[in-house]
């Protein structure tokens, strides 16, 4: 693991000479890219509008309490199924899209050969695409291509998704240990052989790990595809912003940061669980 | 992207590493629960979202919808544009390379503001700064600190970016800092949590001996830790900045600043050849920032 090989032992060049060792240039690169991008924007406006402290204010006294009336907790609680229904549909879909790719980018199911390259180098472009583009950007095209449907919304969510997600499996189904897989091939197995039994199990439980991690993350996703729409957490809380209504917006936001929360706990535990 | 992947991979494996005892005492009982929790989750999503009303299922189905798009395409491309293309426009291309650049600016922006923050605090952040792991003396007011952080940096993450830049329009002036401080603050409990567990998972022997050799605790936390964790935090900045820039055009969308306006306002006006120029624009920035990123991440490492 490159972080064990960080930690461990790794000599650290003491007192490297010359003004621009990696470190120096880094530093001023990252300093520098700061300033720059603090003097490039047009500060014209200060940075609270008329009525923004008071409005600031309003909104942090409304913590304390949020909306916590009964019907309004039943609104967000449906509110939080919507968004977790299109997570979770949105993680399938990039699942569905995202193995058969990662599979034909990792190129582990061909026999050695040249004509091995072009299937490869096609899957590796497709999955750098599809993740190169914001979900949200997906679902505003979409929509405008579509029309606004679940559907569409599954879709825009699936595809940027699909596209990490079939590259951490090409990466693992790459990364396993390599001495099963030879005593597969010593045993006479075809390489998709090697892959259903020597691949593909190895790599599964981080697989399963990210996916989960990268469930987590659909989370957020689904609730800001009220954008372009979609009920949710996201456009309950535009509809509560638009109507002053801090209480609710609060109660809202702290439901989203349970619903994340309990799929980062139920995460973490599955992970630590297929490790040991 | 491709390092970024990698990073984020690391992370997750050596958050499984740290804890060598198993939660549950049947480790396969509590997959099998899992697996069977996500098809029943899995089942139930699906059938709510087809069987509602406005599903899409009627609307994929019928070619009138697949006429739409392709006039759609048709139209992002110019083809029987009544007005030049934008992409034709050499004026045009300076315009909304100016945009592109305000959005690189903004990107950058919010991800030093981040880095700021969480270099102010990743340190509370970690459990055995205050429990005396690092050989220092148990603090129950680190250990109090270290919750609050913890608290902080998980609500900051768990809010999108976009529902932080429709809070801060309603008490800021619209435009790219408001945009750059919403990209901060989700940024800045991402990178928060995973610095201070790099700080949790780091060896403690430099901390330990430099505290016995008489060290006081800070001179123990800036030579003993912040040497070590300062590689990795650095290496998380850049990745998280790739997927920054990939946000940055959405935040644009309510805080009024760089391409995202500009994506939002041609969409609404029809300018579908203008909606193509930005979104290459927008593909070159990621490019771009996903290359450049790479290289300094080499920069960062430690060999």
């Amino acid at each position: 693991m490159v972080l064990e090989a960080v930690w461990t032992g790794t000599p650290v060049r003491m007192g490297a000479p010359g003004l621009l060792d990696h470190r120096r240039l880094l530093t001023l690169l990252m300093v520098g890219a700061v300033i720059l991008s603090v003097v490039g924007i047009d500060w014209g406006s200060p940075l609270f509008h008329t009525g923004g402290g008071g409005a600031a204010r309003n909104f942090l006294a409304a913590l304390f309490p949020p909306e916590l009336s009964p019907s309004f907790l039943g609104l967000a609680l449906a509110a939080s199924w919507q968004t977790l229904a299109f997570a979770v549909a949105g993680i399938t879909l990039a699942i569905v899209l995202g193995l058969p790719l990662g599979v034909i980018a990792s190129g582990s199911v061909f026999d050695a050969g040249q004509s091995s390259i072009a299937p490869i180098a096609a899957a590796r472009f497709f999955l750098a695409a599809i993740r190169s583009i914001h979900e949200l950007v997906w679902a505003v095209l979409f929509v405008a291509a579509f029309g606004l449907s679940s559907l569409t919304a599954i879709l825009a969510l699936a595809l940027p998704y699909a596209g990490i997600l079939g590259r951490i499996y090409a990466d693992l189904f790459n990364n396993v240990p390599q001495e099963p897989l030879q005593a597969l091939r010593a045993s006479g197995a075809s390489p998709f052989r090697v892959f259903l039994y020597g691949r593909l199990p190895m790599a599964l439980p981080d697989a399963i790990g990210y996916t989960f991690y990268r469930f987590e993350c659909a989370i957020r996703a689904a609730a800001i595809m009220s954008f372009v729409g979609i009920r949710g957490l996201g456009y309950e809380i535009q509809l509560s912003l638009n109507d002053l209504l801090f209480g609710q917006v609060w109660t809202l936001m702290l439901f989203l940061v349970a619903l994340v929360l309990v799929v980062d706990r139920w995460s973490s535990t599955l992970r630590r669980s297929l490790i040991t | 992207m491709e390092q970024h992947a990698e990073t984020e991979l690391d992370n997750v494996t050596t958050q499984t590493d740290k804890s060598g005892v198993s939660p549950t005492s049947h480790p396969i009982s509590f997959a099998r629960i899992s697996a069977i929790g996500f098809l029943v989750l899995m089942v139930f999503s699906w059938g709510y979202l087809l069987v509602g009303s406005n599903s899409g299922l009627a609307d994929f189905s019928s070619s009138e919808t697949w006429d739409n798009a392709s006039r759609f395409v048709q139209e992002l491309a110019g083809v029987n544009s009544p007005v030049r293309p934008a992409f034709l426009n050499r004026d045009r291309w300076f315009e909304t390379g100016k945009l592109a650049y305000q959005t690189l600016a903004m990107s950058v922006l919010a991800i030093g503001l981040a880095g700021i923050a969480v270099l102010a605090t990743f340190l509370p952040g970690a459990r055995n700064v205050g429990n005396g792991d690092l050989g220092g003396a148990y603090s129950p007011a680190w250990c109090l600190l270290y919750y609050l952080v913890r608290a902080v940096f998980a609500f900051t993450r768990a809010v999108p970016e976009l529902v932080w830049a429709l809070l801060l329009v309603f008490f800021l002036s619209p435009g790219i800092v408001a945009g750059a401080l919403a990209l901060a603050l989700h940024n800045y409990g991402v990178l928060g949590k995973l610095s201070s567990e790099v700080v949790e998972n780091l060896d403690p022997t430099p901390a330990k001996a430099l505290k016995r050799a008489g060290a006081g605790n800070l001179q123990m936390l800036l030579y003993g830790v912040v040497p070590q964790a300062l590689p990795h935090f650095v290496t998380y900045l850049l990745y998280r900045w790739e997927v920054v820039i990939r946000t940055t055009v959405v935040v644009g969308f309510v805080s009024a600043g760089g391409l995202g306006r500009e994506l939002r306002l041609s969409l609404s006006f029809f300018h579908y050849t203008e909606v193509f120029q930005i979104i290459i624009w927008y593909l070159i920035l990621v490019i771009t920032v996903d290359l450049l990123a790479a290289w300094l991440r080499r920069l960062a490492r430690l060999e």
